[in-house]
């Protein structure tokens, strides 16, 4: 080898040696297109359907029910105002022959996130459903061939931060309240460019650790890394023989470790059930408030850079307006708590942190026929007032805003996977994928 | 001329009598006795939760997996988002119990060829290849530590089993 070619064969190895620890997934050098703007975001599927009226606009019972005077806020955590003072059904049970659900749940912040970030007043969903709503906030786009019981077509936010921010499996998380509905499907998309490689990880929570989960899964072996160690090293062997292509992988792909790491966890959990030490907000009498708590915990343990959870109380609207008002108050309450604990328990995540709420679809503006134990009727939601939604930004460097209203509507719901982009600096490349909604861009630039 | 006719008949009929009455020849079909394995080459279709729950536990109990309790796992492994880490955790529940109908630790030591083919037979219903065979008879008889429970949370976990 001469002089020049053991200067040129020099430089193309050292080249080389700087350039493949960086490159991706996607097939690109270097992470980020441009800098982050938080290092961890939360993002909360609020609720199941929340109409307009008894949320950000704060009627109350003027609105729904025509009780005069009957406005107010019952959203406090998120929304500022005051509360009702006529007919409180919303809150707990005081006791002392009070009437239940007469005294509302205190306020968890110290000021509402009206008060502390920006509110999109008046935001559009993209579809009146409860699955599409979720598709379109987890996928940016609007969903409109998406069928039930089967995965999102268009790659999910999952997807996206794993194949072009470099993200690992357990750094992005799905809580999911229940494993009804398709929800569970929502952490990978079926689309051949993604798909389950990227996918994210999921507990539908209140099963995976509910009775039925425990009875199956309590009882699990404390395995070592040294009896794991030989079972993963022979069960590779066994799947490099028979060689999946990308298309036929069943299930989202983590790491020998990470495989652990969720296994520990899984056993942690219930170990923290016995001991009766699994984190909870003060007020825990519904289902969405169980699922914050293990969104919590996985926050605790995992530190997840990006993890969404849903919530779907309020859905009890079709048929009882009383339990929809409930929901709506614990689920304000959950949110806040949750955003306490990452603020106070969490110290990596503390300060570095965005929290992004909105509900995937609202609520009808004339209610059916169906009256509850207050003669309160009940609201569904298929017509144009289930399109207007609300959306809440809070957080590292989230500034105190407040954009759009009634007759200036700013936002969509689809804009939500860009703002998450934006914020993990991989704005570029999510909005040229082509699977964006061709509307949605990132909330930061509707500021 | 109607005597003839009346003949005529007679006969054709005797004739068609003597035809049906011919004797029935004996065939014999033989069928010589073959064992059918999988290929793998051929598992293209993945069972569904039902049908790996199913296998999985009678594969280890030796006996059926009551239908409450295989819609309650079923539920379970559909609630945790990576498959594997949950039919782990299923695994490794089913392993903490007493009535597993396994080998032992000594019988899988004693003859590890024999061990090898018959896991291969139990969770992939195929041969397994030279190459397969000598990696795990080499892996195990290097390896102390290596257990039946360790072999079949492997085989159990693996892509292949999720197949057929």
């Amino acid at each position: 080898m001469n002089r020049r070619d053991f200067f040129k064969k020099a430089g193309i190895a050292t080249a080389g040696g700087i350039a493949l620890p960086n490159i991706l997934p996607s097939g690109r050098l270097f992470a980020k297109t441009n800098a982050p703007k938080a290092e961890y975001v939360v993002m909360v599927m609020f609720a199941g359907g929340v109409r307009q009226q008894e949320s950000v606009s704060q009627r109350y019972l003027e609105d729904s029910q025509d009780v005069a005077g009957g406005a107010g806020n019952i959203m406090p955590n998120l929304f500022k105002g005051p509360l009702p003072n006529k007919k409180i059904v919303f809150g707990t049970n005081p006791g002392n022959n009070q009437p239940d659900g007469s005294e509302p749940i205190p306020r968890l912040l110290s000021k509402s996130m009206e008060e502390t970030g920006t509110v999109f007043k008046e935001m559009r969903a993209q579809s009146a459903g409860h699955y599409v709503g979720l598709n379109s906030l987890v996928t940016g786009n609007a969903g409109t061939s998406q069928g039930l019981k089967v995965r999102p077509r268009n790659p999910t936010i999952f997807e996206y931060l794993r194949r072009h921010a470099g993200f690992k499996a357990t750094d992005t998380w799905f809580i999911c309240n229940t494993i009804g509905n398709s929800y569970p499907l929502l952490n990978s998309s079926t689309n051949a460019d993604y798909g389950l490689q990227y996918g994210g990880n999921m507990f539908a929570a209140p099963y995976t650790f509910g009775g039925i989960g425990r009875s199956i899964l309590g009882n699990a072996k404390p395995y070592s890394k040294s009896d794991l160690d030989p079972m993963y090293f022979m069960k590779n062997f066994l799947d490099q023989s028979f060689g999946l292509t990308p298309d036929q992988l069943t299930s989202v792909k983590n790491t020998d470790d990470e495989r652990t790491q969720i296994k520990e966890f899984v056993r942690t959990i219930f170990q923290r059930q016995t001991a009766g030490q699994i984190v909870q907000p003060p007020v825990t009498d519904s289902g969405d408030a169980v699922n914050i708590s293990y969104a919590a915990e996985v926050l605790r343990y995992f530190k997840p850079k990006f993890l969404t959870v849903n919530l779907s109380g309020v859905d009890g609207c079709h048929s009882n307006f009383t339990g929809y008002l409930r929901s709506l108050h614990r689920a304000d309450h959950a949110v806040a708590w949750l955003w306490n604990y990452i603020e106070n328990n969490i110290p990596e995540m503390a300060g570095k942190t965005i929290m992004l709420v909105a509900p995937e679809c609202g609520r009808n503006l004339e209610p059916n026929p169906i009256l509850d134990q207050n003669d309160w009727y009940a609201y569904d939601h298929s017509d144009a007032n289930a399109m207007r939604v609300w959306g809440v930004m809070m957080g590292k460097g989230v500034p105190n805003m407040s954009i759009g209203n009634e007759n200036n509507p700013t936002g969509r719901l689809t804009d939500l996977v860009p703002t998450i982009a934006d914020i993990f600096g991989i704005y570029d490349e999510v909005m040229a994928s082509g699977y964006i909604d061709p509307l949605a861009k990132s909330l930061y630039l509707r500021m | 001329m109607r005597n003839l006719q009346g003949k005529i008949i007679i006969g054709f009929a005797a004739m068609l009598l003597w035809q049906a009455c011919s004797k029935e020849k004996k065939v014999t079909f033989g069928v010589v006795p073959e064992v059918v394995y999988e290929d793998k080459a051929r598992k293209n279709k993945r069972k569904s939760d039902a049908e790996y729950i199913s296998i999985l536990y009678t594969n280890l109990y030796q006996v059926p997996i009551s239908p409450n309790q295989l819609y309650r796992t079923q539920n379970t492994i559909f609630s945790i988002g990576d498959r594997n880490v949950a039919s782990e955790l299923v695994l490794s529940n089913y392993f903490n119990t007493q009535t597993l109908k396994i080998p032992t630790n000594t019988d899988m030591r004693s003859n590890i060829d024999s061990f090898v083919t018959n896991t291969y037979k139990r969770f992939f219903l195929r041969y397994p290849s030279e190459g397969e065979k000598t990696f795990f008879k080499n892996y195990i008889t290097n390896n102390n530590n290596v257990t039946v429970e360790m072999v079949y949370t492997a085989f159990a976990s693996s892509d292949e089993y999720q197949y057929y």
